[in-house]
């Protein structure tokens, strides 16, 4: 073992020496190496970024969540569109009738959402999102509250003018650092009471980040707006309860929904049952695409690289070939000089392999979250990374060492 | 010795399977299959390069590592739940390969 790592040791010398020696040649076969492991990594970065910040997005709509609406969800090419066109949207009273009636259910919310400006004093914000939810929204609907309150029940029923704005909305319209619960603000014209403000989130890709939300109770929304009307997407929201699976609570949602809405056994039903699975799942194929499109740029990249590696491998052993006769005659073992010049390669790989991944990490910090959504450089990437830098040099330089290796040490010598 | 032609169709045989397997190393689907996954297929690869290095000089370390290599195969291949028809088309090179090795495993170099 002691000889082992004496060899390694002195492997590892003998390479660093060739390569400081060269440092214009190490240089260049180390930007090959670099450029295709940033490629590959870059890619491979940006797609895990976007697909965990998408899976995030999804998650906060839940898992256990089966949404009561007149479209279903999974669109497609064949998706005959046409046959939902005439179906009722959801409405408040169904809500209601379900609400007394459904037994697999934790929490349950009748939602609306249309645009609106939000004006404050002189500060205005444009086309912000205002969701009409009913009091169970919370249980449904993941967020945190940074400073002020949630509706009461009584608040929902009643329909107060009252409601709770994004962190975003906030800072806009209190940009003179007012204190904004309590304070009025106006939404369509009608003077509304701010009582809490959402804890800031960050941009969702799916849009639906609470940031530039105004939540207020569907009961009062519905004063001066159609919550009938199409343009506001009306949905009841179901959550599961603790131990029911996703299809059992849709067996009971699909009973009662054809009893709310009277439908005859041979009726077909006028109503879809939706799950976030099948947004994740429309999202599955673009993954898989994006993810093919990195693997094919970076693996020619990555063999571009590997051919410089093993080109600068094969100049190296010619250069040092009576070195090596020398060293044989001295009484080097085929096994040391393989080691020698497999260490020099994969040394180099790895060095080169270390600075792409380094520039990538620096660009996810440089870049930060201005790009829209965090990126971040995984532990898996790294590791493939590494890997892959540490079997190029293996690859690459495992022919000119053996070469290297069973030169005979007179021909070596007489080389020059 | 000199190299028996077998052998030497074998061994391009191999090398081209791992110029077209190595991208698979970092493919998306076997990244899925988790963390490590994609660094145990690579140095799956790597070693069955070296082995047919050996085995094209006419090494007897060659026969060896590739002998090893295609066990460690076999059992990832398990692990992964990847054994499809595809692992057992490889399969059945790799005992066809082993095989021809064996029978001239007398005739190779014991050196490096």
């Amino acid at each position: 073992m002691h000889l082992f790592l004496a060899i390694i040791k002195e492997s590892v010398i003998f390479a660093w020496a060739a390569l400081a020696a060269n440092r214009l040649r190490t240089f260049l076969s180390l930007l090959g190496i670099t450029i295709g492991i940033f490629s590959i990594i870059t890619v491979f970065t940006i797609v895990d970024s976007l697909e965990h910040n998408l899976r995030n997005g999804i998650e906060e709509l839940g898992n256990n969540v089966v949404y009561i609406h007149k479209w279903p969800w999974d669109f497609n090419e064949d998706f005959p569109w046409w046959k939902y066109m005439n179906r009722p949207v959801p409405t408040v009273q169904e809500f209601d009738k379900l609400n007394g009636r459904v037994n697999t259910a934790e929490a349950m919310a009748f939602h609306v959402a249309g645009r609106k400006s939000v004006k404050y004093k002189n500060n205005t914000v444009e086309n912000i999102t205002i969701t009409g939810g009913s009091y169970e929204y919370d249980r449904i609907s993941t967020f945190d509250i940074a400073e002020g309150r949630y509706f009461t029940e009584a608040e929902s029923t009643a329909g107060r003018n009252i409601c709770i704005i994004g962190s975003t909305i906030a800072e806009t319209l209190f940009s003179n650092g007012e204190y904004a619960i309590g304070k009025q603000i106006k939404i369509g014209g009608r003077n509304i009471q701010v009582i809490g403000i959402f804890k800031k989130q960050g941009e969702s890709l799916l849009g639906n980040s609470t940031d530039t939300q105004v939540l207020v109770p569907v009961n009062y929304i519905r004063n001066f707006v159609d919550i009938r009307s199409e343009n506001l997407d009306p949905y009841i929201a179901v959550k599961a309860k603790p131990g029911i699976t996703n299809e059992q609570l849709k067996d009971e949602l699909k009973g009662l929904m054809r009893g709310i809405r009277q439908l005859s056994p041979e009726t077909t039903e006028d109503f879809a049952l939706n799950e976030t699975k099948v947004i994740s799942q429309g999202f599955d194929g673009m993954f898989e695409v994006v993810g093919l499109a990195g693997w094919i740029i970076g693996g020619f990249s990555i063999l571009v690289g590997g051919f410089g590696i093993a080109n600068i491998m094969f100049v190296s052993v010619r250069e040092r070939t009576s070195l090596i006769g020398i060293q044989k005659s001295l009484g080097a073992k085929n096994y040391f000089i393989l080691m020698q010049f497999l260490f020099e390669s994969v040394f180099l790989s790895m060095l080169g392999g270390l600075i792409g991944l380094l520039l990538i990490w620096g660009l996810t910090l440089l870049i930060g979250d201005s790009a829209g959504m965090e990126i971040f450089l995984s532990r898996s990437n790294v590791i493939l990374g590494i890997t892959i830098s540490f079997l190029i040099g293996v690859v690459s330089g495992f022919v000119p060492a053996y070469g290297a290796s069973q030169l005979d040490p007179v021909e070596a010598i007489r080389s020059n | 010795m000199k190299r028996p032609k077998i052998i030497s169709i074998i061994c391009i045989i191999g090398f081209l399977w791992i110029v077209f397997t190595f991208p698979g190393m970092f493919s998306p689907a076997t990244k899925k299959l988790g963390d490590w996954v994609p660094a145990v297929y690579g140095f799956i690869i790597a070693l069955s390069f070296i082995s047919y290095i050996g085995v094209w000089h006419m090494k007897r370390w060659g026969v060896e590592i590739y002998i090893g290599v295609v066990c460690i195969k076999q059992i990832f291949f398990l692990f992964t739940d990847q054994m499809g028809m595809g692992a057992i088309i490889g399969a059945a090179f790799s005992l066809w390969f082993i095989i021809t090795f064996l029978f001239y495993y007398r005739r190779m170099s014991l050196n490096l």
